[in-house]
């Protein structure tokens, strides 16, 4: 997989000419769709464009990893595999939106807000981005801190939520999304 | 059958049962708004109801739009919304933590002044503490 890179870089993972091509497709696809219009110069327009804009973003999507042997790229992840994550992360969000919507419309008001933290660490930063990310987009529970060894701190409002962030199946996803191996351990509570 | 209520098609129907249910997460967003004790329990009321209740929302315009150039745009407008909402919710409320901010548990502030919060009428300058025990007297 690994290819000399245009700059002269040989540690991004996979290979930079696939990446610049999804990327100017997407780019691409992106014009069509906003301008709507098939006429051969809006055509020819878009292509420019999206060349141009690969060509000044890609070193900018490039995130090296924490002791910078590696650099990925941040949308270089499978589309099967982040589609079946969506649905899946969907689902979650409807079960925990509802769990939140009772316990905060009931009578006696079921909360118990806490801070929990678990050690989540890998090699791929954007996998620990999207965790944060899908840890905050799920009711019920909003990542207040990640910290640079790869602790995370997690504001959780009920009981249930603080459970589900630490039973660790989300992080199994995410790190299966990336296929990274990963490191996860609860760490003690405060409280 | 349908058309006794003002609707077209059943498209319509399905749309506006979809947006329903959308309205109903943000009411239950607001409602949390109001009813949760302090700053971090809000942002989940405010931040994250809300995503599933636009998303809700979104789909229902987007079947009630049909296939057109329009929902692709309201796809990625839902998209934005997606991304950017929890982005919001985690640097208020680390900002908030950094600062240092208390964080409001069970046990630091008594499972008591609790349901003295749920209690109809009583006004935010009153200790809840107290009209507790004045009532337990």
């Amino acid at each position: 997989m690994e290819k000399q890179g245009v700059l002269n870089n040989n540690n991004i993972a996979g290979s930079p000419l696939i990446h610049k091509l999804c990327l100017g497709v997407v780019l691409f696809g992106f014009w069509m769709v906003l301008s709507g219009r098939t006429e051969t110069k809006f055509i020819v327009y878009g292509i420019l464009t999206a060349v141009v804009t690969t060509w000044l973003t890609y070193p900018l999507l490039l995130v090296p990893n924490k002791d910078g042997s590696k650099r990925y790229f941040v949308f270089g992840v499978s589309l099967p595999k982040f589609i079946m994550y969506f649905f899946w992360l969907m689902w979650q969000l409807v079960l925990a939106n509802i769990d939140v919507l009772l316990a905060t419309t009931s009578q006696e008001l079921n909360i118990d807000p806490k801070v929990v933290r678990f050690y989540f660490k890998v090699d791929n930063p954007m996998a620990s981005v999207v965790l944060a990310n899908s840890i905050t987009l799920t009711p019920g529970t909003v990542t207040i801190n990640v910290t640079d060894d790869g602790l995370y701190e997690i504001h959780a409002l009920t009981a249930g939520a603080a459970a589900g962030v630490l039973d660790g199946s989300m992080q199994r996803k995410v790190a299966g999304l990336y296929g990274e191996k990963f490191d996860f351990a609860v760490a003690e509570s405060e409280e | 059958m349908i058309e006794a209520f003002g609707f077209n098609s059943l498209r319509e129907v399905i749309a506006a049962l979809l947006m329903l249910c959308g309205l109903v997460f943000f009411i239950g967003s607001a409602i949390g708004m109001l009813r949760l004790p302090d700053f971090y329990s809000r942002i989940h009321a405010s931040g994250n109801s809300e995503t599933l209740g636009c998303a809700l929302s979104f789909i229902g315009l987007m079947i009630y739009e049909g296939a057109t150039l329009t929902t692709v745009k309201m796809a990625f407008a839902f998209l934005i919304v997606f991304l950017a909402n929890p982005i919001g919710s985690h640097i208020l409320s680390k900002a908030a933590y950094k600062s240092g901010h208390p964080v409001w548990t069970l046990k630091s502030k008594g499972a008591k002044k609790l349901v003295g919060l749920e209690k109809p009428g009583h006004s935010a300058d009153e200790p809840v503490g107290n009209l507790k025990k004045k009532e337990e007297k």
